[in-house]
């Protein structure tokens, strides 16, 4: 065979490959948001605000938390996990009558109890938090809009009323789960993202509804979040202290809060 | 929004080879080439025996019709370039030798020596039509287990990443997995065409060589005449 005849096939041949790489790429856009989840080599990192008794998973967590986590890595937040060990003082570090209660025992625990409230605000920014309960349909409009300001500590009940001890171990349990549960997308993990979302859950633990308030504008990092709240759907159930049919709460997720 | 919603996801297969290792891309690169090269080959092939097999039609019907064998050269002299007229030409060269040693009848003994010729002639043609196609069984063969060299080092190395990372949800082992199948799907894509051609052209060409066989016959009858 001539040899123009070679380089006048080869770059047929190649303009067909390039034409098919092509045709594959288009199909693949619309149906697979896999390929696109694929690069996130998501870390599962453990509950930081240890929640306690809460869910089996989120205890266990706690309990590798601190081998898993060594100090040098995180600048901020590392130092938290230390008081999480045992979730007994938990449970006392979510009233301060509880830590007042403990005050006697040592004052070593004491300062570790205070330094773990501390804490607690601290993270408490990047928790929205609103109740509601079911039976009033007005109220829900105006909850959904008290949980989507951001920033507001949780315990801000529609008027800024702070939410009852109960309350707040029941929303922290919940935030731990889902934390422990949600791995951030490898690319999305040094990057300025928000995504807050407003989950309803029903008495016996179960999502009911899920809004995504605010979008990140990163589909795979939203994607991760909505995909996390799918598996960790049947959450502890409501406590019956609280007297509440549903909850509504809102989560902010933020990459930094894992770095 | 609902807990169906954010279904939709930009990227596609570019974004999937982007993102894949570099052992895996080196394996899809090096996949690409073969396959862009076989099908270079089913081109040339395709067009080439093409050519051929209308020339063997043209061969019979000139010979059916030609009553002598100078009358057959006369009309193969204007496309001089194809099997079947260095078929002819051999044995004309062959004949005018021996009418040059004065012998401007042809003797039975030497038949052989033309039917040798031509049997040379047929070989070379072989070899020649033949040329490249085995690339094609290499790429058919080849192929699927570079490209599964590519997906057993992918998973090799997103195991590894599970491991550093530490954790095990489906999300998380998925994506690598996907991400090195890609290297044997390409492995599968250059190897299938390959096959069905190989398998193609071998039958074409088998055909293509007992025509030039019946060719060299009809060559060996005329003569006689």
């Amino acid at each position: 065979m001539r040899e123009e005849a070679w380089y006048k096939m080869l770059i047929i041949s190649c303009a067909i490959h390039i034409l098919i790489l092509a045709a594959f790429s288009i199909p693949f856009k619309k149906s697979s948001k896999r390929f696109d989840a694929l690069s996130s080599y998501s870390v599962n990192l453990v509950g930081q605000l240890g929640g306690g008794g809460g869910s089996t998973g989120a205890a266990k967590a706690e309990k590798s938390l601190p081998e898993a986590k060594p100090a040098p890595a995180a600048p901020a937040r590392v130092k938290r996990p230390a008081p999480v060990k045992k979730p007994a003082k938990e449970e006392v570090s979510l009233s301060k009558k509880k830590v007042a209660a403990k005050e006697k025992t040592t004052k070593e625990e004491l300062s570790r109890l205070e330094e773990r409230i501390r804490d607690m605000k601290k993270r408490a920014d990047y928790l929205d938090v609103s109740k509601t309960k079911t039976a009033g349909t007005g109220g829900k409009g105006g909850a959904g809009a008290g949980a989507g300001a951001p920033g507001l500590p949780f315990g801000s009940e529609g008027g800024g009323k702070p939410l009852d001890p109960a309350t707040q171990k029941y929303i922290l349990d919940i935030w731990d789960k889902v934390k422990s549960a949600w791995g951030v997308p490898g690319m999305t993990y040094k990057k300025d993202l928000e995504t807050i979302v407003i989950i309803k859950i029903r008495k016996d633990g179960r999502i009911v509804d899920i809004n995504v308030e605010k979008r990140s504008g990163n589909r795979i990092y939203d994607e991760s979040i909505l995909r996390v709240l799918r598996a960790v759907d049947p959450l502890p159930p409501i406590p019956a202290s609280l007297n509440t049919d549903s909850i509504e709460l809102g989560f902010r997720f933020l990459p930094g809060d894992f770095s | 929004m609902g807990l169906s919603s954010l279904n939709s996801y930009s990227g596609g297969l570019f974004s999937l080879i982007y993102s894949a290792g570099p052992v895996a891309k080196a394996v899809m690169l090096i996949l690409l080439i073969f396959s862009i090269i076989s099908w270079t080959i089913m081109f040339v092939k395709f067009r080439q025996y093409g050519r051929t097999e209308k020339e063997g039609e043209r061969f019979f019907h000139a010979a059916r019709e030609a009553d002598s064998f100078k009358k057959l050269i006369t009309i193969y002299r204007e496309s001089p370039d194809n099997s079947f007229y260095r078929l002819i030409l051999a044995c004309y060269k062959e004949i005018t030798k021996r009418q040059k040693e004065n012998n401007p009848d042809i003797k039975p003994e030497t038949i052989p020596i033309i039917e040798n010729a031509m049997r040379i002639t047929i070989s070379e043609e072989s070899t020649r039509l033949e040329r490249r196609l085995s690339f094609l069984a290499t790429t058919a063969n080849a192929s699927p287990f570079i490209g599964l060299f590519g997906t057993v080092w992918g998973i090799m190395d997103s195991f590894r990443e599970i491991g550093v990372r530490g954790t095990t949800s489906l999300a998380v082992v998925a994506p690598g997995i996907s991400e090195a199948l890609i290297a044997t799907a390409m492995g599968l894509a250059a190897a299938i065409p390959a096959v069905l051609a190989y398998n193609y052209f071998s039958g074409r060409l088998k055909r293509i060589m007992s025509r030039m066989e019946n060719a060299s016959l009809y060559l060996i009858n005329l003569i006689g005449k």
